[in-house]
C-alpha cells in the first residue's frame, strides 16, 4: 500500500510517516502543492493524506487533480482549520474523510484502513484474526463461526482496535473515537472501561480468547497473534 | 420627527414672522401714504375755504356744515397756526364712530380770530388693513399647502434613494459574502453619503475578513504544534521499553496536551461566534437534534445509570446556524452529563418556544450569575475546560434566545426561551 503524505510541517510529517511505516505502508511525502502535484503525476498511490493549508496553495487543488487522474485513490484531509466550510468543500470535491488536527495517530490509522477498505475492496473484505471474523460493511462479527451480537459502540470499538493491532490505544483516543465531542466528560474513562469490559466478555465467550491487554495507565492493546 | 417636517415647521415659523413684520410695515407705510394723501386733500379744501372767506367777507361763515365735515368757530386771540390730528367722529348715519383725519387752522381775519376744523374719514385705511390681513393669511395658507404638496412629491422621489440606503443598511450582515453597493442618484448629499458608506462597508468587510483569517490562522498555528506534541507523545506511549516512571510523566503530558487542544478549540469557537462567522441560517428542529444526539451518547447516560425523561412532543423549530445549533445542544447535554450524579436523572421537556434541561446534581459552588462566564468551573475537575456554558451563553446571545438557570430540590434547570 502506497501512501502520499502532503504536509508542510516537517515534525508532524515525520511522526505520521514513522507510525505508518510500522503498519507496513510505503510512505512518500510532499511539502507543497507543486511538489505533491508532481508526485501525483509520476506515481500511483492508494491513499493521499493532505493538509489544506500549504505554503503555495490549498490541498483542495491536489484533491481536484487527483480526482481527475486517479479517482480510485482514497483521500483523507488532515487540517488544522476545523471549519465546516472546509470540511464540506473537501468532501464535496471527493475526499473520503476529514480529520481535524490535533488527532490521535491511532485514529488516523483507523481512518486510513477504513478508506482503503472502501476504495480497494469495495467493502467485500473480511477481516480475519484467529477465530474472529469481522465484516466491516455488514457490521457483523463471528467468533468461531457463530455470530456475536455487539452494540453499535462495541462494534466501533472492536473495529478501532482491529485497525490498530499491537498498538497502545489510549483511553483518550478511544473515548474520542466513540463519542466525539462528548469525550471530555470527566467520566469518559470509566465509560471506556465498561464498554471494553463488555466487548471483552462477549469475545471471550465465543472465541475463548482474550484479545485485549491492559497497558498500565495509558490504555489497551489489541493482541492479534496470541492463540 | 421627520426631517422635512422639522425644516417645514421652522420655515413656517420664519414665514409667520416675516409675514407679520411685512404686514405691520406695509400697514405703517400705507397708513403714512394715505395720511399724506388725505392731508393734501384737506389742505386743498382748507385753501378753498380760506379763499371763500376772503372773497365773501360779509357772509356769516361761523357754524357747522351739514355733513359735519367743516366746522368754523370764533376764538380768542391766538397765533395763526395749522396742524393735523386724528380723531373720531360720530357718524350719525351709521351711528358709529369713524376714525377721521382732522385739519385745524387758527386764523386771524381782520380783527377776529377763527378756528377752522375740517375732517376727512379714514375708513379707506381700515379697509386697507382688512385687505392686507386677508391677503397675508391667504398667501400663508397657499404656501403651506404648496409646501405639503412639495413634501409629498419629494418624499416620493428624492427621499426614495435615502430610504433605499436605509433598507440596504438594515439588511446588511457583516459576515455576508456578496458585496453591498449603494447606488447613486440625483441628490448630491445622498450620493456623498452612499459613497462614504460604500467605502466604510468595504473597509469593514476587509477588516472582518482579516480578523477571520487571523482567527483561522491562529487556529492553524496553534493546532499544528499541538498535533506534533500529541503525536510525538503518542509514539512514546507506544514504546514498550520505557520505564513506568517515564511512562507516567508522558501520560500526564499527553493528557494535558489533549486538554490544551480542547481549550484552544473552545476559545476559537467563542471568537468565531463573537465575530459572527456563522452566517448560514436554516430552520433547525431542535427536538430532533436532541433525539439524535441522545441516541449517540445514550450509552454514556446508561453507564452512569441516569434516568432519562425526555418529553419532546411539542416541536421547537428555530432559525439559526445548524452548526451552532449542534454545538448548543451538545454542550447542554454534555453539561447535564458531566455534572450529573451516579443514578441521577435528566429531564428534557419541550413546550411552545421553550426547552428545559433539568438534571440532578450537587449545589453550585460558584454564584449562579457567574455560571455562564468563561473559566468559571463548578467542579475542581481538570477535565472541564470551563468553556461549555460560556459557549452556550454566547450562542444564546447571538440569536436572542433567553437563558435562565435555577436550582431547586437538588435539580439544576436551564431554560431556553425562543
Amino acid at each position: 500500500m502506497k501512501i502520499l503524505i502532503v504536509e508542510d510541517e516537517k515534525n508532524l510529517r515525520e511522526t505520521i510517516t514513522d507510525f505508518l511505516k510500522l503498519e507496513g505502508y510505503l510512505c512518500e511525502f510532499a511539502e507543497t502543492v507543486a511538489d505533491g502535484s508532481e508526485k501525483l503525476a509520476l506515481y500511483d498511490y492508494d491513499c493521499m493524506l493532505v493538509d489544506i493549508g500549504l505554503p503555495d496553495g490549498t490541498g483542495f487543488e491536489l484533491i481536484r487533480e487527483l480526482k481527475k487522474g486517479h479517482p480510485e485513490t482514497g483521500i483523507i484531509i488532515i487540517s488544522a482549520r476545523n471549519s465546516l466550510d472546509d470540511k464540506i468543500e473537501g468532501l464535496d470535491l471527493g475526499a473520503d474523510d476529514y480529520l481535524a488536527k490535533p488527532f490521535h495517530l491511532t485514529e488516523l490509522n483507523s481512518r486510513i484502513k477504513s478508506v482503503l477498505r472502501r476504495v480497494k475492496f469495495s467493502g467485500k473484505k473480511e477481516i480475519v484474526i484467529g477465530k474472529l471474523c469481522i465484516q466491516p460493511d455488514a457490521r457483523q462479527v463471528y467468533g468461531a463461526g457463530q455470530p456475536i451480537v455487539l452494540t453499535k459502540k462495541e462494534f466501533d470499538l472492536l473495529l478501532f482496535f482491529v485497525s490498530n493491532p499491537q498498538r497502545v490505544l489510549t483511553k483518550e483516543a478511544i473515548a474520542e473515537h466513540l463519542w466525539g465531542d462528548f469525550a471530555d466528560s470527566a467520566d469518559s474513562f470509566d465509560f471506556v472501561y465498561s464498554q471494553l469490559k463488555n466487548l471483552r466478555k462477549k469475545l471471550l465467550e465465543k472465541t475463548g480468547t482474550d484479545y485485549f491487554k491492559n497497558v498500565y495507565g495509558s490504555g489497551y492493546t489489541f493482541v492479534a497473534n496470541e492463540p | 420627527m421627520k426631517l422635512i417636517n422639522y425644516i417645514n415647521i421652522r420655515f413656517m415659523l420664519l414665514l409667520l414672522v416675516i409675514f407679520t413684520l411685512a404686514g405691520i410695515g406695509l400697514y405703517i407705510k400705507l397708513g403714512f401714504d394715505v395720511n399724506e394723501n388725505i392731508d393734501e386733500i384737506l389742505t386743498a379744501r382748507m385753501d378753498r375755504i380760506n379763499d371763500n372767506i376772503m372773497r365773501h367777507p360779509q357772509s356769516r361763515f361761523i357754524g357747522v356744515s351739514a355733513d359735519q365735515s367743516v366746522q368754523i368757530s370764533e376764538i380768542g386771540p391766538s397765533k395763526p397756526n395749522r396742524y393735523f390730528s386724528d380723531t373720531t367722529v360720530l357718524n350719525l348715519h351709521d351711528k358709529r364712530y369713524d376714525t377721521c383725519r382732522k385739519m385745524t387752522e387758527l386764523k386771524q381775519f381782520k380783527d377776529n380770530y377763527y378756528k377752522i376744523q375740517i375732517t376727512y374719514s379714514r375708513f379707506e385705511t381700515e379697509d386697507m388693513v382688512e385687505i392686507l390681513f386677508t391677503f397675508m393669511i391667504g398667501l400663508f395658507v397657499l404656501i403651506v399647502a404648496l409646501l405639503y404638496y412639495l413634501n409629498y412629491r419629494l418624499s416620493k422621489s428624492v427621499w426614495q434613494q435615502f430610504f433605499k440606503t436605509i433598507y440596504t443598511l438594515r439588511n446588511f450582515k457583516i459576515g455576508q459574502r456578496d458585496k453591498v453597493l449603494f447606488s447613486s442618484g440625483n441628490i448630491q448629499e445622498f450620493n456623498q453619503m452612499n459613497s462614504v458608506l460604500n467605502e466604510m462597508i468595504a473597509k469593514i468587510q476587509a477588516d472582518f475578513n482579516n480578523l477571520k483569517e487571523f482567527t483561522e490562522n491562529a487556529a492553524h498555528e496553534i493546532q499544528t504544534p499541538l498535533a506534533i506534541i500529541k503525536s510525538k507523545l503518542e509514539t512514546v506511549l507506544q514504546d514498550e521499553k520505557i520505564s513506568p516512571d517515564i511512562l507516567k510523566q508522558v501520560q500526564i503530558a499527553y493528557k494535558t496536551v489533549a486538554r490544551l487542544s480542547k481549550l484552544n478549540e473552545g476559545l476559537l469557537l467563542l471568537s468565531k461566534i463573537e465575530n459572527r462567522q456563522f452566517v448560514e441560517q436554516a430552520d433547525v428542529d431542535l427536538c430532533q437534534l436532541i433525539r439524535t444526539r441522545l441516541e449517540f451518547i445514550e450509552d454514556l447516560f446508561s453507564l452512569k445509570s441516569i434516568d432519562l425523561r425526555v418529553q419532546l412532543d411539542e416541536p421547537v423549530i428555530f432559525n439559526m446556524n445548524p452548526v451552532l445549533a449542534d454545538v448548543l445542544i451538545s454542550n447542554l447535554l454534555n453539561n447535564t452529563l458531566k455534572h450529573n450524579l451516579q443514578n441521577g436523572m435528566l429531564s428534557i421537556v419541550s413546550a411552545r418556544g421553550e426547552l428545559v434541561f433539568s438534571n440532578s446534581g450537587l449545589p453550585l459552588t460558584v454564584e449562579p450569575e457567574k455560571l455562564f462566564q468563561r473559566f468559571s468551573k463548578n467542579t475542581a475537575s481538570n477535565e472541564s475546560t470551563g468553556l461549555g456554558l460560556a459557549i452556550v451563553s454566547e450562542i444564546c446571545n447571538l440569536y436572542a434566545i433567553s437563558l435562565h438557570y435555577s436550582y431547586a430540590d437538588g435539580q439544576h434547570s436551564i431554560k431556553l426561551g425562543f
